[in-house]
Formats: structure tokens, sequence, C-alpha cells
């Protein structure tokens, strides 16, 4: 899957769970940009995530994940 | 006061910290968020809080090494946490907290989150940046009274400030029926800054009360 198919999906996620679009897909995109990105809305946008792409990530993986552009990184990774 | 002697938290203390987050996340009420949020009993609560604190992940509020702990003859009765919120390199608190909940807990508890999250979506206060976060103060009912609660306030803020000398402020949430709770900060030199409140008419189902506050307590005048 391509980078930008995959930043695209998690674009819906976002989009679907914080119910605005007041944010730019970027690599450099990351929660503290983003209004209503909290810590009820960071679990389900990344459990949403693990269940549209198919992977599980660790716990080591998630704490390590500081923007969007690392987060599509380690989606490729599983996906590989 | 000799009895009393402070510490700081270790992996051997994840029992009683556990004890200490569902006391104080209940405040003075039997209605306790995490399980009525993920629908989960009191018992899978313990052994989620337990699991976490496990993993000893730093800098928020399921991290041992975030509390210290006040023991009378060597038998711990009260604890407080606190952590610099999102120091430099770090993720912020409420991702640590989000990551350490959506890794330790079911798909179907966090599928019920998902059903209940517009309910407690309001009461939520975000964390300042460089400040000290305090949160889950419990003491045991028998040693209510004897200043404890100081004592770790100022344990935890004499170990911020060796970390950063120029930390300028404290924070601490609270629910406003936590009334001990709020008459004990207040007396610490806190002031109410902010407050966050649901009107939605199922939030006494879910949560303690339906306003939470922000107390902040400044150390540089």
């Amino acid at each position: 899957m391509e980078r930008t198919e995959i930043a695209e999906k998690i674009k819906g996620i976002l989009i679907k769970i914080l119910k605005h679009e007041n944010f730019e897909i970027k690599d450099e995109l990351s929660a503290t940009d983003v209004e209503g990105w909290d810590s009820l809305t960071h679990m389900l946008i990344i459990t949403d995530i693990e269940e549209l792409f198919g992977v599980k990530f660790k716990l080591k993986e998630l704490n390590k994940l500081n923007n969007l552009g690392n987060l599509i990184d380690l989606i490729i990774s599983k996906l590989a | 006061m000799n009895e009393y002697q402070l510490r700081p938290a270790n992996e051997n203390d994840i029992e009683f910290i556990t004890e200490v987050i569902i006391a104080a996340e209940k405040g003075n009420t039997n209605l306790l968020g995490f399980s009525t949020l993920f629908n989960l009993s009191e018992t899978e609560v313990r052994k989620a809080i337990e699991s976490m604190l496990g993993e000893e992940i730093d800098f928020c509020e399921f991290s041992i090494s975030s509390f210290y702990i006040v023991t009378y003859n060597n038998i711990p009765v009260a604890a407080f946490g606190g952590w610099i919120e999102a120091m430099p390199g770090e993720m912020p608190s409420k991702i640590l907290k989000s990551n350490l909940l959506g890794y330790t807990l079911s798909k179907e508890s966090i599928a019920f989150l998902k059903t209940k999250s517009d309910i407690i979506k309001d009461t939520l206060i975000e964390r300042e940046e460089g400040c000290l976060q305090l949160e889950y103060l419990y003491v045991n009912y028998n040693h209510r009274g004897k200043g404890l609660p100081t004592l770790l306030i100022n344990a935890l803020i004499e170990r911020a400030k060796t970390t950063n000398p120029l930390l300028k402020k404290v924070q601490v949430q609270t629910f406003r029926n936590n009334e001990n709770a709020i008459k004990v900060y207040l007396k610490n030199g806190f002031k109410i800054t902010q407050t966050a409140l649901s009107h939605h008419p199922e939030i006494f189902n879910y949560l303690p009360h339906n306003e939470k506050i922000l107390l902040e307590k400044n150390l540089i005048n």
C-alpha cells in the first residue's frame, strides 16, 4: 500500500472521530496540532487504525510515534 | 510524625497504588469511571491498572515512578502521583495514558467507550506542558487530619524542582464534589482556575460528578 493511500485512510478515521477537517495531512502532523485529539479520541483513533489496516501495535511502538510520518512508516513496516 | 515515612513508590507498591487510583477515581462516591466507561467489573479494572503500572511507562498517571508514598510503621497509608507534563523529548501524558489503556484493554471495552465518549468529552481539561501535574491523592481514613497530603505535595514539588529548577506551576484536577480534596488543595495555596461542565443527561451514570475543576499553584511570584 502506498504512503498516500495510507495517509488518506488515516485522514478518514480522523475526520470520523474528531468530527472536523481542520488539519492538514502531512508527515509532521502531531496530536498537539489537532483540535479535539485528546486522551479519549487518541484511543479511538489508534484502535480504528489497527482495525482498518489489520495490524496490532506494541506499546513501545506507540510511545515512539511523534507524528503522522512515524505512524505511516510503522504501518508500512507492519504490512510488509 | 516519627512513625510516618515518605518514599518514592516502586514496583513492589503496585497493589497499593492500584487501590489508591481506584479510591481517588471514585472520590467520595461509589462510581468508578473505569468500570462504567469500559464496561468492566472493579476486579477487571484492578487487574488492568496493575498491568499498566507494571509496564513502567514514566510521566503519566499510570506511572509507578510518578508516586510518592507515606508509610506508617512501614505500611503504606497515603500516596500522591506527580510528573512534569510533556518534558522535552517525551510524549504528552494524555497520549501515554491512552496508549496504555488501548494496549491493555480489550477491543470490546474500547468499543464500549466509543459509545459513551460524547457523554464525558466536555469534562476533559488539557494539562499544560512543562507544569507539574498531580493526580490520584489518597489518604487512608485512619490517617486523615495528620497533614499527609501537604507532606506529599511538598515532596512532589521538591522532586520536580530538582528536574526543572525553573518550574513555574503545579496543576491538579478533581471533580467538584470532592470537597475534602479541594479543601486540601486550597489550604496548600492552590486556586481554582478553570472548570469543565457536562450537561449530558447521563453524565451522573458514568462519572462521580458532571463538573471537573482545575486548580493551580504558582511557584514563582
